[in-house]
């Protein structure tokens, strides 16, 4: 163990190399959670398809870039295309029918738990269950000072950032937004008020995809493409339980401080336990703070 | 025989948990993903009282059963004390199942016990060593008394409190259901189950492996009750059955099991969402049937 000063400075470099990457996965874990969070808040229900959306996101960039040798910007727009329709047609096929029959929530958990073991079996028939290196070679990092800036980090983050700022914009300076925020409240009373529920369910589903498909893209290049790369989700699950249920702004706070933590975790400790140690997490807030750091306390309704 | 008797032992331990995912999804409503958590704790704590301090095998089962049992509610009183929505618990268990997993696959050793880690926890004894019983005996036996336990939990006071609480949790609290206490001895009973066929599981193989437990694992046992039915326990023990036999016919197709059961899923929940038994209770008034005529002629 070296002593002196340049042991203090070279443990201070470490740690915030390690709260810059925890902030770049943070960024990564806040768009699934808003996503999540747009259509708990809507339907009430967890939309466990999530994860496989965002693998079918990662592998179809994949796919653009290795088979039809596109550049990284088509790619990612190819991605988010084909993740919009199929969130869009998994909504249509799956959900909108137990909706309109009014039928209990586990129904509807069952049914996206059902898309969700087929997306992620028919990409591991199609793709194998290796893991993939995403082929993107923005590799040189950004130095400030002596502390590394992934390129890839900090174009997840400003991608991130920028696409939950056109979220927020769309739901409070918009006409549709205003709409799905009503919905949010009450679906029925905001249908009877003119609002078209299939409009905003659609609206609420290709933002979805749009967001775990971007989730996807940026998941795989830190780490790489797998079937089963959506459990990450589950990461983002308890980013909104600490958060705050429904509660956007919750959601991104949970995410960056879950992403730092748990890579302080992996860098101090051991990466076996990072997982661990966000499950751990989620106890210790459900004890707490039941309603997380931002959530406001939520009556059942009758 | 051979294939017969291995329907018999896997179908068993499959029917086993899976009774274990009804009671707790199917009458208490509330959704589960990560029974294979409490099956690997059932089976590695059986497993380590049998090989290491000699307990007879039962006992051993039972015990697994009982530990996987009492550590359910590390993640149960959390997630039912906050009032948390069905689908939180849900994530819970997911993240429970996980986490239990990843443990397992990284301890190699605790005190003197070699566990392994991902290589498996090796050279357990098997049910053969049990004696004159044979393997599926002991199986199909341990299979119908859980099945004839949960009858009895189902159409007891207190499973009839899951019941309400899986209709309707505001209305059964009115009626005076305490939801923590009920939801709690739910997952207990479920978690005693799947505790009890992990460790069954790990007796029958001779070995026990954290890639035994992984979410393909929750997934299956979850296929079963969601296609048996909701709310009953003979469509969950029949289609658990079928669920082990179809795939050894269709070898060949193994790879589309999960593809098939994924989109089962969702067609089930839209066109037939009791499932092929549900609210059929299990009961015994087709053999009524058959003597009460009987005695009618007779007279």
């Amino acid at each position: 163990m070296p002593h002196g000063p340049d042991h203090g400075v070279a443990d201070m470099k470490m740690l915030i190399q390690q709260i810059i990457s925890g902030l770049s996965i943070g960024a990564i874990y806040s768009l699934l959670a808003v996503g999540y969070a747009l259509v708990y808040s809507v339907y009430n229900f967890t939309n466990w398809a999530f994860d496989g959306f965002m693998a079918f996101g990662a592998f179809m960039g994949f796919t653009a870039i290795i088979s039809l040798v596109m550049p990284f910007w088509l790619a990612g727009i190819f991605s988010i295309a084909l993740t919009i329709s199929l969130s869009v047609t998994v909504e249509t096929l799956a959900y909108r029918p137990l909706r309109q029959r009014n039928a209990p929530r586990l129904f509807m958990m069952i049914s996206a738990m059902g898309v969700n073991l087929a997306i992620v079996n028919t990409i591991n028939k199609v793709y194998g269950g290796a893991f993939q290196k995403f082929p993107v070679h923005y590799v040189k990092p950004y130095f400030i000072g002596k502390i590394s800036i992934g390129r890839m980090d900090l174009m997840a983050a400003i991608i991130s950032f920028g696409l939950l700022l056109l979220v927020w914009l769309f739901l409070f300076r918009t006409k549709l937004g205003l709409g799905i925020r009503m919905s949010a409240v009450d679906v029925l009373t905001s249908s009877l008020m003119g609002i078209n529920n299939n409009v905003v369910a659609v609206t609420i589903f290709g933002i979805t995809g749009v967001l775990s498909s971007v989730a996807g893209v940026f998941f795989g290049i830190k780490y790489a493409v797998f079937p089963v790369m959506g459990m990450v989700t589950i990461k983002a699950m308890i980013a909104s339980i600490v958060g705050g249920l429904g509660s956007l702004p919750g959601a991104v706070l949970g995410s960056m401080l879950l992403g730092v933590l748990e890579t302080i975790v992996a860098g101090y400790v051991s990466s076996n336990y990072r997982d661990l140690f966000s499950f751990l997490v989620l106890i210790i807030i459900l004890l707490f703070y039941p309603n997380g750091l931002m959530g406001k306390r939520v009556e059942e309704k009758l | 025989m051979g294939y017969i008797q291995l329907v018999l032992i896997l179908g068993g331990i499959g029917l086993i948990a899976t009774l274990g995912v009804a009671i707790l999804t199917g009458y208490t409503g509330l959704f589960s993903i990560g029974h294979a958590g409490f099956m690997a704790l059932g089976g590695y704590a059986a497993a380590i009282l049998v090989k290491e301090f000699h307990v007879p095998m039962l006992l051993a089962i039972l015990a697994g059963g009982a530990f996987a049992g009492l550590c359910s509610p590390i993640i149960g009183y959390p997630a039912f004390r906050s009032r948390l929505r069905g689908d939180y618990f849900a994530i819970a268990t997911l993240g429970f199942a996980e986490a239990v997993r990843i443990v397992l696959n990284n301890v190699r050793t605790i005190g003197s016990i070699e566990l392994g880690g991902a290589f498996g926890y090796m050279d357990l004894p098997t049910l053969d060593t049990l004696g004159w019983i044979p393997p599926w005996a002991t199986v199909t036996v341990a299979a119908l008394v859980c099945l004839y336990f949960s009858h009895q939990f189902v159409t007891s006071q207190r499973g009839k409190n899951c019941f309400a609480v899986g209709q309707d949790e505001v209305a059964a609290e009115m009626m005076g259901v305490d939801l923590l206490r009920t939801k709690l001895l739910a997952l207990f009973v479920s978690a005693c189950l799947a505790g009890i066929a992990g460790a069954l599981l790990g007796f029958y193989f001779g070995y026990l492996s954290p890639s035994f437990f992984t979410l393909t694992r929750s997934s299956d046992l979850l296929a079963g009750v969601v296609f048996g039915g909701m709310q009953s326990l003979i469509g969950p023990t029949i289609t658990s059955l079928i669920l082990i036999v179809v795939p050894q016919l269709l070898l060949q197709f193994a790879e589309y099991r999960l593809i098939v059961y994924g989109l089962l899923f969702v067609i089930v929940m839209i066109f037939r969402p009791q499932g092929l038994f549900g609210h059929v209770e299990m009961n015994l008034g087709f053999l009524r049937r058959l003597w009460k005529p009987a005695r009618a002629t007779g007279k």
